[in-house]
């Protein structure tokens, strides 16, 4: 479910700016950080969850504007490059302000301990992110299908020159698009926090998976991205189970063996 | 060109003196690096973003062999650049049916692939401690746990990496790729087939990178994690820009300016690599034709001033 | 016999049918023009001609051997190359390199490929110059391609097909976008070459196609229409309801 979201906000970003976003991974690892930090000072989990991701799209659209807006004309190796070098420069602030060494985030009061379904315990605040990543799944999908907004989103992926010929500013699309997709990073990472522990690592560890998720489901094929995602996500957690250690190699062995089969991906039109 | 050789072997011969023999030997493994991205990047257009999977493999397969079978400097060598090439033909041949955004990912997913399978196989690799021991047999009665006879070994083996490649930059394959680069579809219209000779772009770039990471692999007596991770396959990328994409020559002069500021920076402040992010960034934004272009660019805005 | 034929050529996509069993036959040494109003489906058989597209069905046939479905870079070893409508070439490379790639290409051998420097492959240097020469921008050869005018482009375009050696060419409306001047000289240029190659022309320009084809082929919405020396073409009924019906020559 995380992996939806991550590819969805990824899928987002390449679809409509066409770059792939090197400090997605960063991104979700602020949004994390920045959880830890909101509780710590609030003491309220919730507002957190809340504060977290707005807090990455405000980051998100302050570098769509200050920097990746300047290097449309240099190129999308520039601004790709560009997400690159932030990504070095997020994860050393990360380290900075919150320290090398991982820290561990316990989940709030209500979502501790387990749920007995039959035939396992199951944690529940797992339960928790799962259906949570699935409503906002869900929600951004609507968003992008059913309101106006989305729909000028997705025709941004389709065809920007022709939404700007529309008469809609696509400086402004560009931002958003990032900011939306910042913000996905963000809240995944929030979500994350007290499953796995936080690590300045882990921006980089689920780059790789989003940038997985993306090329099997489709660039800027947003329904490919939550699809590829989920497909990912049960095949890791069903190799996990067998074979702990090989599971995220899986992932991008099964990327590369889908890619040789089908070099649009599963779902990819493009 | 004549010029630009003395001035290489007279850098070649200067550097020990400027910096450790050690740094020195760093800087011109990191070229020859840089200059099989190149062929990718400046000369064929394709932005890879995985580099350090062939150069990673490479140092992990040449070093294993060497620390546990003794075999000799010219065979570890020769299983370096094979390592690289193979490894880059694999990757390669997934990623050249796609192009752009696609083409970038697919090299940093499966450098990541290649990066995670180096983290599980702890027994092997070492995992994040790395693969200790390497050591730096002796050829022909030259020991080369001496430093500065190792830099001459390595700095000889740039020179003759140079060459190869300004050969092959000069040929009609040089002229084919960059064809590609400019106009893929007339390319291929004319008569080239186009996958399989990207293919033969990264095959080469690729053997550049593999005789860069055994050579790395003996300077440091280790084979570290970072080097077959996303930040090496940066670096390079990061290393070549600065030099300039556009010439020959670029990747060189980006790595020693790298390398040198990368191995001063690192001595002063742990948390470094910030500003190696601020370093790149500010490129990206204002230099980005690298020093080579900055530096005709001067050499231009010089002679027009002397004409006014 | 002729030296390269179709034999119900189609090409679908979906629901379109861009080129509808087209069966044509371009005899040895002739220029034989295809015309027809615009989405006739003119550019789509030369796609089809040069291995971009694959047939839906039909046949291709060179020198009395089937080429169908052979890829887009094998086509100009064989011996057809083309030229494009909307010009296409090397921006950042010279003139002369322009040609040079295209002459290497089908050069003989390419031995040296990965090894020799390019200046010491004498033949194909000498194509490439004799292609320049050809289309009259052997002076300019050292200048880049982005740096010269549209109308030298479109000389260029052509010089590339020409550096390839080829048997067939295949233009696509080489006077594309060329003031009346250009156009004058492109299509002295264009008879220049009659004789020498067995050219398949497109173009709109009617007084071009009348001065300079052996015979003409007329297409209308993917399908052959009429065919015939340019006399008969002229006096032909249907060829009039397609253009004069619609769309003015």
């Amino acid at each position: 479910m995380l992996y939806a979201l991550m590819g969805l906000g990824l899928s987002l970003i390449a679809g409509i700016l066409n770059i792939p976003n090197f400090a997605h991974g960063a991104l979700f690892a602020v949004g994390a950080y920045f959880l830890v930090s909101v509780v710590g000072a609030l003491g309220n989990f919730w507002l957190g969850l809340l504060l977290a991701p707005i807090g990455v799209a405000l980051l998100g659209l302050l570098i769509e504007y200050a920097g990746i807006r300047r290097l449309y004309a240099a190129g999308h190796d520039y601004q790709l490059l560009f997400t690159f070098g932030l990504a070095l420069i997020l994860g050393e602030v990360i380290i900075l302000v919150w320290g090398p060494v991982g820290i561990s985030h316990l989940p709030p009061a209500i979502l501790r301990g387990g749920v007995d379904l039959g035939f396992t315990f199951y944690p529940k605040y797992r339960l928790f992110v799962m259906v949570m990543a699935g409503l906002l799944v869900l929600a951004t999908w609507l968003f992008l299908e059913k309101t106006r907004y989305g729909a000028i989103m997705r025709a941004g992926i389709e065809n920007k020159e022709m939404v700007s010929l529309l008469g809609i500013d696509i400086h402004w699309l560009f931002t958003v698009a990032f900011a939306v997709g910042a913000g996905l990073a963000g809240i995944a990472g929030a979500l994350t926090a007290p499953i796995r522990g936080l690590s300045p690592q882990m921006g980089v560890d689920m780059l790789g998976i989003a940038f997985v998720v993306v090329a099997l489901g489709g660039l800027g094929n947003l329904l490919g991205a939550i699809a590829a995602g989920l497909l990912i996500g049960i095949a890791q957690a069903v190799v996990a189970g067998y074979w702990t250690e090989a599971s995220t190699v899986v992932i991008f062995a099964v990327m590369a063996a889908v890619l040789l089969v089908r070099p649009q991906g599963l779902f990819g039109i493009r | 060109m004549k010029k630009e050789t003395w001035i290489l072997v007279g850098a070649v011969i200067v550097l020990p003196l400027l910096v450790r023999p050690a740094i020195a030997a760093e800087i011109w493994i990191f070229a020859m690096f840089g200059l099989g991205l190149n062929l990718l990047l400046g000369y064929t257009g394709m932005l890879s973003f995985g580099q350090s999977t062939f150069f990673g493999s490479a140092a992990y397969v040449a070093g294993w062999l060497l620390k546990n079978y003794g075999i000799n400097v010219f065979f570890a060598l020769g299983i370096g650049v094979g390592v690289g090439a193979l490894s880059a033909a694999l990757v390669g041949y997934l990623c050249v049916q796609r192009s752009g955004l696609y083409f970038i990912m697919l090299t940093f997913a499966l450098n990541q692939l290649f990066f995670f399978t180096a983290y599980q196989w702890t027994s092997v690799t070492g995992g994040e401690d790395g693969m200790p021991g390497i050591p730096r047999p002796a050829l022909w009665g030259l020991d080369f746990s001496n430093p500065m006879l190792f830099y001459g070994f390595v700095s000889i083996l740039f020179l003759i990496s140079l060459w190869a490649m300004k050969r092959i930059v000069e040929s009609p394959l040089g002229k084919i790729l960059v064809a590609i680069r400019e106009n893929e579809v007339r390319a291929e219209a004319v008569g080239y087939n186009v996958p399989r000779f990207k293919l033969a772009a990264f095959v080469i770039g690729g053997a550049f990178s593999g005789l860069a990471g055994v050579l790395y692999a003996m300077l440091f007596g280790i084979v570290p994690l970072e080097a077959i991770g996303f930040v090496t396959s940066g670096n390079v990328v990061f290393a070549t820009l600065i030099g300039g994409s556009g010439s020959l020559y670029g990747p060189v002069i980006g790595s020693v300016v790298f390398i040198w500021l990368s191995e001063s920076m690192s001595t002063v402040w742990a948390r470094w690599p910030l500003l190696l992010g601020v370093a790149f960034v500010i490129v990206v934004l204002f230099f980005r034709g690298g020093v080579v272009e900055a530096w005709s660019r001067f050499w231009t805005w010089r002679s027009s001033r002397q004409r006014a | 016999m002729a030296l390269l034929e179709t034999k119900s050529l189609s090409k679908s996509f979906g629901a379109l049918t861009a080129v509808n069993g087209v069966s044509l036959a371009f005899q040895a040494g002739t220029l034989h023009s295809i015309i027809g109003p615009n989405g006739a489906g003119k550019t789509t058989l030369f796609n089809l001609l040069t291995g971009t597209f694959a047939p839906t069905s039909g046949k291709i046939i060179f020198e009395q051997e089937e080429i169908t479905g052979t890829p887009a870079h094998g086509v100009a070893h064989l011996g057809l190359a083309r030229s494009y409508q909307r010009t296409t070439v090397f921006p950042a490379f010279s003139l002369l390199d322009n040609v040079w790639v295209s002459s290497f290409a089908t050069n003989k051998s390419w031995q040296g490929l990965a090894w020799r420097k390019t200046d010491r492959f004498p033949e194909v240097t000498e194509r490439a110059r004799q292609a320049l020469t050809d289309v009259g921008l052997i002076d300019k050869q050292h200048h880049l391609a982005r740096e010269i005018s549209h109308g030298e482009q479109r000389q260029l375009e052509l010089a590339i097909a020409l550096a390839a050696a080829p048997r067939v060419l295949l233009l696509d409306e080489p006077a594309a976008g060329l003031s009346p001047d250009e156009t004058r000289k492109m299509v002295a240029l264009v008879r220049t070459l009659k004789g020498r190659y067995t050219i398949v022309l497109i173009e709109h320009k009617m007084d071009i196609i009348m001065s300079v084809s052996d015979r003409i082929s007329v297409m209308h919405f993917g399908s052959l229409i009429a065919e015939g020396t340019p006399e008969e073409i002229q006096r032909n009924p249907e060829v009039r309801r397609a253009y004069l019906g619609g769309v003015a020559a």
